[in-house]
């Protein structure tokens, strides 16, 4: 059974069709770039899979599931879990309390009045290790919002780690980094994807993240599903060389 | 029977008018800023003060026709000076700010002419009924009528037809791509803004030949305004028209029935709204957050 | 600042400050009177604070923005007075009469408003307010119309062995009035502390970010919206206590707006902020209105001058400095 089954998804807003008609298969433990130009379609498409809006028309299919008329945080409850283009995090609390907050509502404690010290030790426990899973250990006090940009996506990815997904959503991680954030958040994803039973999904522009990452990649172009393959196959496709006119990472 | 009804009807549509013509203006502010103007009440009156200063000089005609621009100078002063930090900024501070001046403007009044109510005479013209049958119908009131049903009018088709009409209501929907576009978006909210106050100072002049003056007087009219938003659905100025009809006529209708409930009717209205179609009667999906 | 990171940032000076503020409450009817005030002063200080404190909990702590929360104070306020004037002539079963009162109706008439958010659902809870207003104002057989609720007195609390005389020992009013407050005070900050607490931070801190790590947003809006709707009615009741009366003001927005005011001049990020803010605006309210007329003038510069200059207020100044 493939972690997320996708089929004939198509999204229209009024006139503007921002995704039409793409399928894909991520199977488990697969690690699935989807890139294309600008406007392609992908944020769009991360938006209809993990909730953030319903699809015009197609089905969305997580573990064999159809999750129509599941909500985002529903959907996380199933084993979802996102990042977001623009880091989306809690800025004025440290690094610790917001991983706490996702390990918190993972652990299924959000309506709890009251943690007994065991469980608060447990949760403590599980906190730590996320942070040295995404390299944060000696950050976990700081604001989250005065670290560094490629800190504050570590942090990102990190609370959803705590979630304990089985298919993580990342868009674009590496947005406006330098060489050296780059290759260690890289370095973090090649580590969640080795370690963990988990299936990612990635939309990358960086050609060199993506071919150093991706089990296989699909391409998206003006919304509509142009090229799926190895990397080897999808670097030496020419549909795809035309859709990005020489704009390569 | 069927007098009285049509009698409160009138009645019901004439105060809905008003509501209306005060909504609109606080539902552009609104739809395109995100600022609650609690002041707007304020600048009815401001509105209305002016006329009756201006009036001896420039007469009922140049009052009417000078004050609401004076108002909307003095809006558009307080927009630029203050309002303008607020924008993006928690909404709270703007409602704050809003707040704070409605306070301001109530005392202003107060101590630049008096506590006490001042009269506010219309010309004989207006003011005689339309026909002995019709005699509730006093002409001023079919002329405050008028007066609205031309204002919005022409409001709808320089929203409509003018380059900065379709820039403000892409704003409404989309401030981000407007900017991106090229567009000015401060000036294009300050003059918004100054549009929607323009309608607060006429509603005060109109008000004032009805009512007479008082610095209270924009009080009563600032809760019919929100709820004539709500009704006719947030971020739609059709909606909010005919928000203000509805309420308007429905006062009307329950003063027939059950006059001491013609107020309470439009809290029901609203209720109502809320429980079947929050997003109000025009009102769009997701311009509620 | 999230109470944990005051806890953390200087543990003792966290203690200490507690200690101070408690003692200073302990103390007031004996401090009070050095600087021109009164016992009756500083309970009305206490209700209103408490009032404060509550609408904080939603506008500070969730990130909810409602400026007609005087609408769950005023049911209170109403419902402490009817029970002392029909039913029970009890002050604890009043103000706890009040609460439910106040809290129920709040939770009930949530649910209609946290798909909104931002300024739709201010307008939204300004207009619940005035509904509220208006009924007290027009159902006058019931209500007392404009003259308000009369007729009605707190009564002593009668431990058997002794009384304790409400009505007319200020102090022992004053004292009664604390222990609601440090009862409600306690409650608030427990909450705040726990996991559900932390949600509702998160809310505030990052709406979209919290639904994504799965918390219902509208659910749990709801409990923090109805929390304080019962927090609310609680110092609404007390209020009732205080003047033995309760007239529609009680549920104007302009009372809204005036525990809003307190919340950001004190500070809306910290949790005593409100109170301190709601020692300085009554403090300013009875001194400028008894030193000019313009006294709306002033409030409203103030309230500008806030907005513009000191929108973290009081407290959170200071907090940036510890930091």
């Amino acid at each position: 059974m493939s972690t997320l089954e996708v089929k004939s998804l198509t999204k229209r807003f009024g006139s503007l069709v921002a995704v039409r008609d793409v399928s894909m298969t991520v199977a488990k433990g697969e690690l699935r770039a989807v890139i294309g130009p600008n406007g392609a379609g992908k944020t769009t498409f991360f938006n209809l899979v993990s909730g953030f809006f319903a699809p015009t028309s197609g089905s969305i299919l997580f573990e064999g599931r159809d999750v129509a008329g599941f909500s985002a945080h529903e959907r996380v409850g199933m084993g979802m879990a996102r990042t977001f283009q623009i880091t989306e995090i809690f800025p004025e609390l440290t690094v610790f309390e917001n991983v706490r907050i996702a390990a918190e509502v993972a652990a299924g404690y959000r309506l709890r009045p009251w943690l007994s010290r065991a469980d608060t030790a447990e949760l403590r426990r599980r906190v730590e290790e996320t942070l040295a899973l995404a390299g944060l250990t000696g950050k976990a006090n700081r604001l989250v919002g005065e670290l560094a940009h490629g800190d504050q996506r570590a942090a990102e990815i990190a609370m959803a780690l705590a979630l304990k997904p089985r298919l993580l959503l990342l868009d674009e991680p590496t947005a406006g980094m330098g060489d050296q954030e780059t290759y260690e958040i890289t370095q973090l994803v090649r580590r969640l994807h080795k370690d963990g039973n988990l299936t990612i999904v990635l939309i990358e522009h960086d050609m060199r993240v993506v071919f150093h990452l991706a089990d296989r990649i699909t391409v998206l172009d003006q919304g509509t599903f142009l090229a799926e393959g190895t990397p080897q196959e999808i670097a030496t496709n020419d549909a795809v060389q035309t859709a990005y006119l020489g704009k390569a990472a | 029977m069927l007098q009285l009804t049509f009698f409160n009807v009138t009645n019901g549509l004439i105060i809905g008018a008003f509501y209306a013509l005060m909504a609109i203006g606080l539902s552009l502010i609104l739809n395109l800023s995100g600022v609650i103007n609690f002041a707007h009440g304020g600048f009815l009156v401001i509105g209305g003060y002016l006329a009756y200063t201006l009036r001896p000089y420039i007469g009922f005609w140049g009052a009417l026709l000078v004050a609401p621009f004076l108002t909307a100078l003095i809006g558009l002063a307080v927009e630029r000076l203050l309002i303008r930090r607020m924008y993006g900024r928690d909404p709270l501070y703007s409602l704050l700010l809003t707040f704070g001046l409605a306070f301001i403007i109530e005392d202003a009044t107060r101590q630049m002419w008096g506590a006490n109510g001042l009269p506010f005479s219309v010309p004989e013209a207006l003011t005689s009924p339309l026909s002995s049958e019709f005699f509730f119908i006093t002409g001023y009131r079919m002329f405050m009528v008028a007066m609205v049903a031309i204002v919005v009018a022409i409001l709808f088709v320089l929203l409509r037809y003018t380059r900065i009409g379709v820039r403000i209501r892409a704003g409404t929907l989309d401030l981000e791509t407007v900017s991106a576009l090229g567009v000015n978006v401060r000036a294009l909210r300050s003059l918004n803004f100054a549009v929607g106050i323009f309608l607060a100072g006429l509603a005060g002049v109109l008000a004032a030949g009805q009512i007479g003056l008082e610095p209270t007087m924009g009080d009563g009219l600032l809760m019919p305004s929100f709820i004539a938003i709500i009704v006719g659905g947030v971020g739609s100025l059709t909606g909010t028209l005919l928000g203000g009809l509805l309420i308007g006529v429905a006062s009307g209708l329950t003063a027939v029935v059950f006059p001491s409930a013609s107020e309470a009717v439009i809290f029901v209205m609203m209720a109502l709204v809320l429980l079947v179609r929050p997003r109000g009667l025009l009102g769009e999906e997701g311009m509620m957050t | 600042m999230t109470p944990d990171l005051q806890k953390r940032a200087a543990p003792w000076l966290h203690v200490a400050a507690l200690a101070a503020i408690w003692a200073a409450l302990i103390a007031a009817p004996f401090w009070m009177p050095l600087f021109g005030g009164y016992t009756a002063l500083g309970s009305r200080v206490l209700v209103l604070g408490l009032a404060a404190m509550s609408l904080n909990f939603l506008l500070g702590f969730t990130g909810v923005l409602s400026f007609g929360h005087a609408a769950w104070f005023g049911l209170g306020a109403y419902g402490a007075g009817f029970v002392l004037k029909w039913a029970v002539l009890s002050s604890p079963v009043a103000v706890i009469a009040g609460t439910l009162f106040g809290g129920i109706v709040g939770a009930l008439l949530g649910m209609l408003l946290v798909r909104r958010r931002g300024v739709y659902f201010a307008m939204v809870t300004i207009a619940f307010g005035q509904v509220f207003y208006y009924i007290a104002f027009q159902w006058s057989s019931v209500t007392g119309g404009d003259d308000g609720l009369r007729g009605f007195e707190r009564q002593p609390l009668d431990f058997g062995a002794f009384r304790v005389d409400l009505l007319h020992d200020d102090r022992a009013f004053y004292y009664f009035a604390l222990v609601c407050f440090a009862i409600a005070v306690t409650l608030m900050a427990f909450i705040l502390r726990s996991p559900f607490g932390r949600t509702m931070i998160a809310i505030r801190e990052n709406e979209r970010r919290a639904r994504f790590l799965g918390i219902p947003i509208e659910f749990h809006i709801w409990a923090a919206f109805s929390l304080s709707c019962f927090f609310m009615a609680f110092a609404g009741a007390l209020y009732a206590l205080l003047n033995n009366f309760a007239d529609p003001r009680v549920f104007h927005y302009s009372l809204s707006g005036d525990f809003v005011i307190m919340a950001v001049m004190g500070g809306m990020r910290t949790f005593w902020g409100p109170l301190l803010g709601a020692i300085v605006f009554v403090v300013l309210q009875d001194y400028i209105s008894s030193v000019t007329v313009n006294w709306m003038s002033f409030i409203g510069m103030l309230i500008v001058l806030i907005v513009l200059f000191f929108p973290r207020g009081i407290l959170g100044l200071v907090e940036r400095r510890t930091a």
